[in-house]
Parts: C-alpha cells; sequence; structure tokens
C-alpha cells in the first residue's frame, strides 16, 4: 500500500514563503521589464505627410528647395526639426521629391545653378539633376520622398 | 543536480551554515510585534529597488526635474505603478520604522546586550527622514519646493551656526539648482551608503543576540 507523505509544519511555511516571495517578485519584477524597455518599444520616428509648400513655387526644369519645420519628442523634450527636400517637375504635373543629404556620409548637398548639378562640399562629389552621382564617392543617388499634390500643395511623405 | 551543486558550492563557500544561522535560528515565542523590523527591510528593499528604476529616467536639474517625473507617470509603462511604489513606500516607510522603535522601547529590546543594536537603529531612523526630506524635493513641483523652503529654514533656526547651516543644506542663500542637485546627490548616494552599513550592522547584531523574548512579569 502506498504510504500518504504528509506535508509537515516547517515544511508548508518554507514553501508558503518561497511561493509568496516568488509571486511578490513577479508582481515587481515584470512592470520593471516594462518600465525599462517602454521607450525601446515606442515608435517615435512616425512617418506622416508633411505639407511643403505652393506648387507655383517649383520652377519647370529646376530642383526647388523646400523647408519645412518638423516636430519631434525624445523623452520629454520636443525639438524641432528641419526637413529640406528639393522639389523638381519637367512638366508641371509629375514631380520628384529629392533628399538633400549626400548619400555619401550625409553632408547637405546644394544645387549649383550655372552647372546643373548637386554639388556635395565634403568630399566634392556631384550628382545630375535627377540625383544621379556624376562624380565622387557617393554610393548611392539622392534619396527620393514619395510625393503628392492636393489644391495646390506638394506634400512628401517622411519623418 | 540542484543537490550536487550545493553541495559543491557548500564545501567551498560552507553557505548552508550561513543560511542556517540567520534563517533556521531559535526564537522565543513572540507574537505580530516583532514582524515590523523585517517589514520596515521589506519596505526598503522596495525603495531601493523602485528608487534605482526612478534614476533610469528621472533628471535632477531645474528644466528637466518635473517634465521627466511627468513623462514617468503618464508615459512610461508601468512608470505610474514603480514610481507609485517609491511615493507611498516612503510614508510607509517612515511608519514602520517609528512602530517597530516603539515596539522595541515598550518591550525594553533595548537593553543589555543589545544597546548598540539600538544606536544604529537610532541612526537608521535619523536616516529614513533624511530620505524622506530629500526625496520630497525631487519631482520639483509647487509642494516640494515649498516644503523644502520651510525645512531648511527649520534647519537654519539654530542659534550662531542656523544661517551657516541654512546655506550648506541649501547650496547658496536660495533654493536653486544647486540645492536640488544636492538633495539628489545626498537622496541616491549618501543616504544609501549610510543605510546600508547601517542596517549590516543592525542585522548581524540582531542575528548575533537573537531577538528577546517579551518581557515577563513572573520572571
Amino acid at each position: 500500500m502506498k504510504e500518504k507523505r504528509r506535508l509537515d509544519r516547517r515544511e508548508f511555511m518554507s514553501i508558503a514563503t518561497f511561493g509568496i516571495g516568488g509571486l511578490i517578485s513577479a508582481i515587481m519584477g515584470i512592470p520593471a521589464i516594462a518600465y525599462i524597455l517602454g521607450p525601446v518599444l515606442r515608435k517615435t520616428e512616425t512617418e506622416e505627410w508633411i505639407r511643403l509648400g505652393s506648387v507655383s513655387k517649383v520652377e519647370l526644369g529646376v530642383p526647388t528647395l523646400f523647408k519645412a519645420k518638423l516636430e519631434r519628442q525624445t523623452g520629454w523634450i520636443i525639438t524641432e526639426k528641419e526637413l529640406s527636400v528639393y522639389i523638381l517637375t519637367d512638366n508641371g504635373r509629375d514631380f520628384v521629391a529629392m533628399s538633400n543629404l549626400c548619400t555619401h556620409l550625409g553632408c547637405r548637398v546644394r544645387w549649383i545653378g550655372d552647372q546643373e548639378t548637386f554639388f556635395c562640399p565634403c568630399h566634392n562629389a556631384s550628382f545630375d539633376q535627377a540625383g544621379e552621382v556624376l562624380d565622387g564617392p557617393p554610393p548611392a543617388p539622392l534619396d527620393r520622398f514619395e510625393v503628392k499634390v492636393e489644391e495646390d500643395q506638394i506634400y512628401v511623405f517622411g519623418g | 543536480m540542484a543537490a550536487k551543486l550545493g553541495d559543491w558550492l557548500d564545501e567551498r563557500l560552507a553557505w548552508r551554515q550561513v543560511w542556517e544561522t540567520i534563517f533556521l535560528r531559535n526564537i522565543p515565542k513572540v507574537n505580530w510585534w516583532y514582524t515590523l523590523g523585517s517589514a520596515t527591510l521589506f519596505l526598503g528593499i522596495n525603495q531601493l529597488v523602485t528608487g534605482i528604476l526612478l534614476t533610469i529616467y528621472y533628471v535632477p536639474t531645474p528644466d528637466h526635474a518635473y517634465d521627466s517625473v511627468h513623462y514617468i507617470t503618464t508615459q512610461v509603462p508601468a512608470g505610474w505603478l514603480i514610481r507609485g511604489l517609491h511615493h507611498w513606500g516612503a510614508s510607509a516607510m517612515v511608519v514602520f520604522t517609528a512602530i517597530h522603535m516603539l515596539r522595541v522601547i515598550m518591550q525594553g529590546a533595548y537593553k543589555f546586550p543589545r544597546e548598540v543594536t539600538w544606536f544604529t537603529g537610532v541612526g537608521l531612523l535619523v536616516v529614513v527622514v533624511g530620505f524622506g526630506f530629500t526625496g520630497y524635493l525631487l519631482p520639483w513641483d509647487q509642494k516640494a519646493y515649498w516644503a523644502t523652503q520651510v525645512g531648511t529654514r527649520i534647519a537654519g533656526t539654530p542659534p550662531l551656526i542656523g544661517d551657516w547651516v541654512l546655506e550648506v543644506v541649501r547650496g547658496g542663500e536660495d533654493i536653486s539648482a544647486v540645492t536640488l542637485a544636492r538633495f539628489f546627490g545626498a537622496h541616491v548616494w549618501i543616504f544609501p551608503a549610510a543605510l546600508l552599513l547601517l542596517i549590516s550592522v543592525h542585522m548581524y547584531l540582531v542575528v548575533r543576540h537573537g531577538i528577546s523574548a517579551p518581557p515577563n512579569r513572573e520572571e
């Protein structure tokens, strides 16, 4: 016959102590992990449609610079960040939006009207009107934004 | 497997002896009032853990203190809980320390050979109150500012040295960024160091002497 093993008082207290202790640790430990990881899990760089300005400012065949101010919150600090975009159109209907950041190391490129190139002052790189690399170290053409026109206003999708 | 590892460690650390000395020691027949020291210790551990977690986000400068506390409470997951535990735990700690002390007085548990346990206990009470006073300023809201205005003024009331004490506590004539920074430094470095030191001695002595039996009329 199988003998029933009874829990003595000491064993019961020991199990209860560790059980309750473990429970309290879990109740405090799990929120603590969420607390530490919170800002990591939160998406801060949200992309959205950003209004740049009126279509009428864009000259045909010449990349035109638009600037937009964006508010970004990191932790409890709100900072303003400037987004600069070159808009190019050949027919006034189809638009191309290019970032002004050089794809090499992120310096700001500038449109040089008489040479018809984007020029990056950091390592003398140049890009053509459409953003393709002409000369220098950049590994890729200028980044492009999705672009749309609504009620004569130009919008790009970015953040 | 676990038993084997336990034996291996025991041969090298003698941890079973330590465990038995601390947790399996004999105690006299006592009542619930004797759990107050352990309760205070538990609250202290709660304050330590939640306090460390709060420093991950809190910034002790006048332009960020209030906003970072607000951020913890409203934006960080479980931030309200961690801050709440620290806030209420702080009040509970003062209350429990005081009741624990009253129990020791009423039952005469401070008598020979436990005087030094009592001395360190008095030191711990001062440290707990110091924690409360310095921690109160850190949220940097109106209540914190004016409470510290009043509290530091009280520190400035002794004759002769009062003005000097007031300036040392505030780090200048007025409550400023310097005051906030030094209160923070005291709260997270000076008082915790003092607390750990005093608790170590206090608890060593509790284990060394055992706890005193309730006084008996017939003895």
